[in-house]
């Protein structure tokens, strides 16, 4: 009757798929921790307990994997083929590299100056192109057989655009003072 | 003949039972103890009626301890003896406190452990046990006046207390011989008393203005989790600041030298009643020696102005840390004796652009918001909806090559919560690491605050690189944490629950505990064995109550047959039973109840999850 290690997707009575309502998943967390939450067996016997604390901290793991399109895609791409994105690895993609390096310097020059509109309009843009990013991860995601080459480009692109984006905000600390 | 009562199946034996839970500040100045009765919360008063114990212990050479009031008439006549503050020592080093100007160098000397530790008559007190001394007062009162011994009780912390503090906390409760049921953080109390925590989603501002430290605290609300955005403040600005302001003032006028200490006292008597007059009227005559005159409002809101602002620089501080504009925040919060001075809601009021709640006892709402949620903790309340989900204040890291901090749960993670992280060796043949686990925002160790250090041995040798340790940090629902380190390749193990280093270990807690019955072992064998007695009657109801709810559905005859078995053997051995047999038969119960429940957690998963469904469409 013991069910083998269930997946995050599985977690959450979800298929396992790149697209996801993150509003909608946190509300089935709260309802989901309402029921199992130590709090909940904060009079029970220690080992309710300990089983309430694995089953929460495994929920609070799951959704801080899901809700991040990164981490989400990662886990998936692991999930359906083993690969394991979350290490070290690069990608050959001269194009992307370029783009890469032409965004560093533009966001390099704009923090370097004082326009905080400039920078915002940046930010803007990076925002976009995580958009797209993130509709194509999910087509990727759909297709059979999974083309894992390029999955493992778009998960690296959607990492770089992510990282851009926090930068963008250190920028904007050390903009506004 | 009165009826029968039979209870309704599926319920719990005794249904409608209601538990006795408490909620405590445990405050560097004053605590407070408070419960829920009648479904209204309130705060506990002494014998003669004052609700505010001073936090403040005193004990004698032959033992005797005092709390409170009647340790405050000490505080001059027999310093050296008497304790003001102590949790400004909770879970700190040595050199940590050393600075603190409520404690003179030679009145603190290192314990054993490298925690600070207070010189006394009665031997060396460390603050663990001084606080428990504290808390001890507070359960007698509630446990006296409310006819019964408490289930459990919720304690209040600092939003920015760290792992060290907290864990320093509930030692202190352990020895004092209660029941945690949670940690939670002041500015948290002080919402859930005013029923933020039920309300609308938004941003909260606790303002805590207390005899002798100000705090500020920006929460957000959302999907009822209470996430601490950004902490502020002062820990030596207060309201006894504007004390000794208007003293300064007296002082002045009545042309007295300022170095006459005996009448600074008195003027500093005066002028807490001239700014306690102040709150209500708008002007008051004053006697003070030789000097008659008057004092009013205005006056006084010009002299103690500057203090005021003080706080708001704090206060703009803080928003800018949590990236917010102060007309972002939908609730501001007073907290705190401080804040029934007239000019500081005045102040708030102008700066926020909106009146502060004020309803509640500013001195009671953080203990009032604690007894709430001690309510809710034991099961009184059957209000399925309210769940507190906290996150932890501070980054847990480990440190790495070069003294620096790498992050392996970054603040306001929710919790519980446990990570992993894979480490290597650094040289050839290594076959030992040494942990050492810190906390905090900053990149270098030496700037965060180191909680712990262990060593994992018996890594086999091998080439700079090859091994792998996994280091996994959990954190309970408390907010304390527990760190294992395991080499993945042979699977060595070194399981250490991470005790921080300025505090206790379990032998010491034991001992304490001992110590802390000053009657004969007698006592003590019998005080463990009723606790002993009372948790098998808690695991003999909870899992019959487990059986009527899904026993059938759950479990084969056979199954349900065995668990029947084990909790009649607990039963008998509970009532003709000593110690170990009660502890090993509660085993025998567990282990029988396992696999149920674990098919239970499942099962009200898959119930949620159905649920949600349904209110989806």
């Amino acid at each position: 009757m013991t069910k083998a290690q269930q997946n995050y997707f599985e977690l959450f009575g979800l298929e396992p798929n790149f697209s996801i309502d993150v509003p909608k998943l946190s509300a089935k967390l709260r309802t989901l921790l309402n029921s199992v939450h130590p709090d909940r067996f904060a009079s029970s016997g220690a080992q309710q307990q300990m089983l309430s604390m694995q089953k929460t901290t495994q929920l609070n793991d799951a959704f801080a994997v899901l809700k991040h399109p990164v981490k989400r895609a990662q886990y998936l791409l692991h999930l359906k083929t083993g690969i394991d994105t979350a290490k070290d690895h690069t990608v050959n993609d001269p194009e992307f590299l370029m783009q890469q390096l032409e965004l560093r310097e533009e966001l390099e020059t704009i923090s370097g100056g004082n326009d905080i509109s400039q920078l915002h309009q940046f930010a803007d843009k990076i925002s976009a192109l995580e958009e797209e990013q993130e509709s194509r991860m999910t087509e990727l995601f759909q297709q059979e057989p999974l083309d894992t080459d390029e999955l493992e480009k778009a998960i690296y692109k959607l990492q770089f655009l992510h990282k851009t984006l926090s930068d963008i905000e250190q920028a904007e600390d050390k903009l506004l003072g | 003949m009165a009826l029968l009562q039979i209870s309704e199946p599926g319920k719990s034996t005794d249904p409608h039972q209601h538990k006795l839970a408490a909620g405590i500040d445990l405050g560097t100045t004053n605590s407070l103890i408070a419960t829920v009765r009648s479904g209204k919360a309130e705060t506990l008063p002494d014998l003669e009626g004052d609700h505010i114990l001073p936090s403040i212990v005193h004990y004698t050479k032959d033992g005797t301890v005092s709390v409170g009031k009647s340790a405050k008439l000490f505080v001059c006549s027999d310093a050296k003896n008497t304790i003001s503050s102590v949790k400004r020592l909770m879970g700190r080093g040595l050199k940590d406190v050393q600075k603190i100007k409520e404690f003179s160098a030679n009145q603190l000397t290192a314990s054993g452990t490298g925690m600070p530790a207070v010189e006394t008559d009665c031997g060396i007190k460390n603050p663990v046990e001084v606080s428990s001394e504290i808390l001890k007062a507070l359960v007698k009162r509630a446990e006296d006046s409310l006819g019964g011994e408490l289930g459990g009780v919720v304690i209040t912390v600092p939003a920015y207390f760290d792992e060290a503090q907290r864990q320093a906390t509930k030692d202190a409760a352990q020895i004092a011989g209660v029941k945690v049921l949670r940690l939670i953080s002041e500015p948290t109390a002080a919402a859930v008393a005013y029923g933020l925590d039920t309300g609308s989603e938004g941003i909260h501002a606790i303002y805590d203005l207390g005899g002798g430290t100000f705090d500020i605290s920006i929460l957000r609300l959302e999907k009822g989790v209470f996430e601490v955005m950004a902490t502020g403040g002062d820990s030596a600005l207060g309201g006894d600041d504007f004390d000794r302001a208007i003293a300064g003032y007296l002082v002045e006028q009545a042309n007295i030298d300022k170095n006459d200490r005996g009448a600074y006292q008195m003027a500093m008597i005066k002028a807490r009643d001239v700014k306690e007059a102040l709150t209500d009227k708008e002007s008051v005559e004053i006697n003070f020696m030789h000097w008659k005159g008057s004092m009013d409002r205005a006056l006084m809101n010009s002299i103690i102005a500057p203090i005021v602002d003080k706080t708001l620089v704090a206060c703009r501080r803080t928003l800018k840390d949590a990236g917010l504009k102060a007309s972002e925040v939908q609730d501001i919060v007073m907290v705190g004796g401080s804040t029934r001075v007239p000019l500081v809601r005045e102040k708030v009021e102008t700066y926020f652009g909106k009146k502060p709640l004020t309803d509640i006892d500013p001195d009671k709402v953080v203990a009032i918001g604690a007894a709430i949620q001690a309510d809710v903790l034991i099961g009184n309340k059957t209000d399925e909806d309210m769940l507190l989900l906290d996150v932890i204040p501070l980054s847990l890291g480990v440190e790495t090559m070069g003294g620096l901090a790498e992050k392996i749960i970054p603040r306001n993670t929710p919790i519980p919560i446990a990570r992993a992280q894979e480490f290597t060796t650094y040289k050839d043949g290594q076959t030992a690491m040494a942990i050492h686990v810190v906390q905090g925002e900053r990149e270098l160790v030496e700037d965060c605050r180191s909680l712990a250090r262990f060593e994992l041995r018996g890594i086999p040798p091998m080439v700079a690189g090859a091994a792998r340790i996994k280091v996994t940090y959990q954190v309970d629902a408390d907010g304390l944490l527990k760190v294992t380190a395991e080499e993945t390749i042979t699977g060595v193990k070194s399981d250490i629950t991470v005790k921080p280093s300025y505090g206790l270990n379990d032998e010491q807690i034991t001992s304490m505990l001992q110590s802390s019955v000053s009657h004969a072992e007698e006592d003590m064998k019998a005080r463990m064995l009723r606790e002993q007695q009372v948790e098998a009657k808690r695991v003999i109801e909870a899992v019959q109550a487990a059986l009527a709810e899904n026993g059938d559905e759950l479990l084969s005859k056979d199954e349900r047959h065995a668990i029947e078995e084990a909790l009649k053997q607990l039963a008998y051995i509970a009532d003709n039973g000593d110690i170990e047999a009660i502890e090993e038969a509660i085993k025998v119960v567990d282990k029988s109840t396992e696999e149920f429940a674990s098919r239970r957690m499942d099962a009200s998963i898959a119930k949620a999850l159905v649920g949600h469904e349904i209110d989806e469409i």
